[in-house]
C-alpha cells in the first residue's frame, strides 16, 4: 500500500507515468540487505539508508533522464521508465546475482504478539504501524506545509506558480525522491517478510498498478482505500477459491478501469492521462 | 506499384540472405527461423503502436494462447487427425475473438489506462492458462507435441526436413536450413505485405491522424474507436499467429509465453527497431534476439545492455533505429514532390506580400 501511495503521489503530483517504481522498491531492499547482512548493522541503520539512498538515486534519475519526459505523452514515459526498471534489475542481477535472499529480524521483534483475539508476528504489526504513521506524514507534508502547496499549486498551473517565485523544478524533484524514498523504505522494511530477487521490483510493481488504478491514479486516499481493498478481496478470495485469488485482483482492476477509469476516489478530469 | 514491387522484392532478397548472414556472425541454425517467428508478431504490434499510437502491454496474451491453441489441436482436440493448417487457423481464429472481444473493451481508454487495462488482461490470462491445469498442465507447460506435415494439396512436407546439401563454404552449408525457415518467410512476407497494404491505404492514414489528434479525426468525420479496435484486433491475430508458429515450431510452449516479460519484449524490439516503420520491428526483433543469443554466451550482462540500449534509443532516437532512415527518405521524396509541384518562382513573393497590408 505504502508502495502504491509513492506510485500515486509521483503520478498525482507530477503527472509522471512511473514504470521504475518497483525498481525504487528493489534498490532499497537490497540496500537494506547489505547493510544488515553485509554489514551486520540493526535494522534501523537499514531503514535510514535504504529511503535515503534511493531517493538520492531518484533525484540523479530525475535531472539526468526524467526532465526530458515531464512533458512527452505518457506513452514516452511508460517506455523511458520501464527501460530504466530493466537497467536496475539487471544491475542488481550482476551485483548480487538471481538468487532470493533474506536477512534475519531483529530478536526483539522476531516473536509473536498476543491481541487477545489472534496471535500476529510482532514485526508485521511494527511494520503495519509504521506504514500507517508513514501514510499520514505524508499526507501532512503535502496537505500542511507551504512546500505543499507549492507542489500543489504546481499541478494547477505551473505558469502562475513560477511567476509567484515558487520553485516548480524543484518542488517536483523533491516530490520524485519523496515516492522513490518511500518505495526504498518499504523494500528494506519489507524484505525481512517477503525476502528478495532481482525480480522484486516489477513482481511488486504490477499490484501496486493494480492498488492505484482501483484507488483513482493520483489519488492519495484512493492509493490507501484501494490498497485496504485489494488486500481483502485477496484474502477473502483465498478462503472461498484459492485458485482465483491471483486472477481476482485483474479482475477488480479490469471492472474498475471499464465503469470508472478514474478510479474509486479519482478525479475524472485525468482520464486522458 | 512498381516501387512496392521493388521493395517487397528487396525484401524477399533479404530474407532469402538472412540465414547466410546470420551464419556469418554465429547465428545458430534455426535463431533465423525464430527470428521470423517473433518478427511476425512485432510487425503486428507495430500497427498498433506506431500507427495507431496505442501502447498495449498485455501483447503476450495472444502469443501465449496461440502457442498454446495450436499445439492443444495437434495433440488434443484433434488426435486421430492432427492437421497443421488446422492448429493455425484455429489459434488465430480464437485469438481473433480474443482480441475482438478485449478490445472493445480497451480501446476507449487512453494512455495509462489503455496500458495498464491491456496488461490486466494479461495477468488474468496468465493465471487462467496456469491454473487450468488438465489442458495446460500448468508451471510444466505443454512439451514434445510433434507438428504433423504441412499439407500443400498435392503433397505436404515435413517443415523439419533441411534443404538439399551444398556447401557454400563461409555461408554454411544449405542443409543448415530447414523447410521451417522457408515456411516463416513466406508467412512474414505475406504479413509484411498485408500490414504494408494497409499502412498505405486510407486505413493507415486514418489511423496516423488518430495517433497525432483524436479529437480533430472525429471533426472530420472518422469513428475513432472502430479504427483503433480494427488495429487492435489485427495486431492482436498477427500475434496469435505468430505464437502458434513458435508452439509448432518449438514442439513446446509454456506459461511464460503469456507473461509481462513477454509483452515487454514485444515493446523493447519494437521501439528499438523504429515504430512508424514496417521493417523496424523486425531490426529489432532480430538484433535483440542475436545479442540474447551470442552475447549471452560471452556475458552475462547482455540484458543490462539491452536495457541501457533500449533507454538510449528512447531519450535520444524516440524513431528508433530505423527511424533516422525514414526521416530521410520522407524528406527526399519531400524534396521531390516540392520541385515537381514548385511554382515558377516570379509568383511566389507576390503571393507572400500580396496578402501584406
Amino acid at each position: 500500500m505504502a508502495i502504491a501511495i509513492g506510485l500515486t503521489i509521483v503520478f498525482g503530483m507530477l503527472r509522471l507515468v512511473n514504470f521504475a517504481h518497483g525498481a525504487f522498491y528493489a534498490i532499497g531492499a537490497y540496500v537494506g540487505l547489505v547493510i544488515v547482512k553485509q554489514l551486520g548493522l540493526p535494522l534501523p541503520v537499514g531503514l535510514i539508508v535504504a529511503p535515503l539512498a534511493v531517493a538520492a538515486f531518484a533525484v540523479l534519475l530525475d535531472r539526468v533522464v526524467l526532465v526530458r519526459f515531464y512533458d512527452k505523452d505518457p506513452t514516452a514515459q511508460i517506455l523511458v521508465t520501464f527501460g530504466i526498471a530493466l537497467v536496475v534489475e539487471e544491475t542488481l542481477r550482476l551485483i548480487f546475482g538471481g538468487t532470493t535472499q533474506t536477512y534475519p529480524l531483529p530478536a526483539a521483534l522476531s516473536g509473536s504478539l498476543n491481541l487477545g483475539f489472534t496471535t500476529y508476528p510482532t514485526y508485521r504489526i511494527v511494520f503495519a504501524a509504521g506504514i500507517v504513521l508513514l501514510v499520514v506524514a505524508v499526507w501532512l507534508f503535502i496537505q500542511r506545509t507551504d512546500f505543499g502547496l507549492v507542489v500543489r499549486a504546481g499541478i494547477r498551473d505551473r505558469t502562475m506558480v513560477q511567476l509567484l517565485g515558487g520553485n516548480v523544478r524543484l518542488a517536483s524533484t523533491v516530490i520524485f525522491a519523496l515516492g522513490a524514498g518511500l518505495a526504498g523504505l518499504v523494500g528494506a522494511g519489507a524484505s525481512p517478510i517477503y525476502s528478495v530477487d532481482p525480480n522484486t521490483g516489477f513482481s511488486f510493481l504490477v499490484p501496486s498498478f493494480v492498488v492505484v488504478v482501483i484507488g483513482g491514479l493520483g489519488s492519495f486516499w484512493g492509493a490507501v482505500l484501494g490498497g485496504l481493498l485489494v488486500g481483502e478481496l485477496q484474502s477473502v478470495t483465498t478462503i472461498v477459491q484459492p485458485a482465483a485469488s491471483d486472477v481476482i485482483i485483474y479482475v477488480a482492476m479490469a471492472l474498475v478501469l471499464l465503469v470508472r477509469p478514474s478510479g474509486l476516489l479519482g478525479e475524472s478530469e485525468v482520464i486522458r492521462g | 506499384m512498381m516501387r512496392d514491387l521493388r521493395f517487397y522484392l528487396l525484401v524477399a532478397l533479404g530474407l532469402v540472405a538472412f540465414p547466410f548472414a546470420l551464419h556469418l556472425i554465429k547465428g545458430y541454425p534455426g535463431l533465423a527461423t525464430q527470428i521470423l517467428i517473433v518478427g511476425i508478431a512485432a510487425v503486428g504490434f507495430n500497427l498498433l503502436l506506431g500507427y495507431a499510437g496505442l501502447l498495449s502491454y498485455g501483447q503476450a496474451m495472444f502469443y501465449g494462447v496461440g502457442s498454446y491453441v495450436s499445439l492443444l489441436t495437434v495433440s488434443r482436440f484433434f488426435p486421430a487427425h492432427p492437421n497443421f493448417w488446422l492448429a493455425l487457423i484455429l489459434a488465430v481464429a480464437l485469438v481473433t475473438v480474443m482480441a475482438s472481444l478485449i478490445g472493445a473493451l480497451t480501446v476507449r481508454l487512453y494512455g495509462i489506462y489503455f496500458a495498464l487495462l491491456t496488461l490486466a488482461f494479461a495477468q488474468m490470462f496468465f493465471f487462467i492458462v496456469f491454473q487450468w491445469r488438465d489442458l495446460t498442465h500448468g508451471d510444466d507447460g505443454l512439451q514434445g507435441i510433434t507438428a504433423p506435415p504441412l499439407p500443400l494439396g498435392f503433397t505436404s512436407i515435413d517443415l523439419t526436413t533441411a534443404l538439399p546439401a551444398a556447401n557454400l563454404g563461409p555461408l554454411g552449408n544449405l542443409a543448415d536450413i530447414h523447410y521451417w525457415y522457408v515456411f516463416a518467410a513466406i508467412v512474414l512476407l505475406l504479413v509484411l505485405v498485408f500490414v504494408r497494404t494497409l499502412t498505405t491505404s486510407q486505413f493507415g492514414e486514418v489511423l496516423r491522424a488518430i495517433r497525432e489528434n483524436e479529437e480533430r479525426s472525429t471533426f472530420v468525420g472518422f469513428d475513432p474507436a472502430r479504427y483503433k479496435l480494427a488495429a487492435f484486433v489485427i495486431a492482436g491475430a498477427l500475434t496469435g499467429l505468430s505464437g502458434a508458429l513458435k508452439g509448432l515450431y518449438e514442439t513446446s510452449t509454456s506459461v511464460e509465453t503469456l507473461n509481462i516479460e513477454t509483452s515487454g519484449s514485444f515493446v523493447i524490439y519494437t521501439v528499438l527497431g523504429g515504430v512508424h516503420t514496417l521493417l523496424g520491428p523486425l531490426v529489432g526483433t532480430g538484433l535483440v534476439m542475436y545479442l540474447q543469443n551470442v552475447i549471452s554466451g560471452v556475458t552475462d550482462s547482455w540484458r543490462l545492455i539491452e536495457g541501457l540500449v533500449f533507454v538510449a534509443i528512447v531519450i535520444f532516437l524516440p524513431g528508433g533505429l530505423l527511424g533516422p532512415l525514414r526521416d530521410r527518405s520522407a524528406a527526399r521524396r519531400r524534396l521531390a514532390a516540392t520541385v515537381r509541384t514548385a511554382p515558377p518562382s516570379p509568383t511566389a513573393p507576390t503571393a507572400s506580400t500580396g496578402g501584406a497590408p
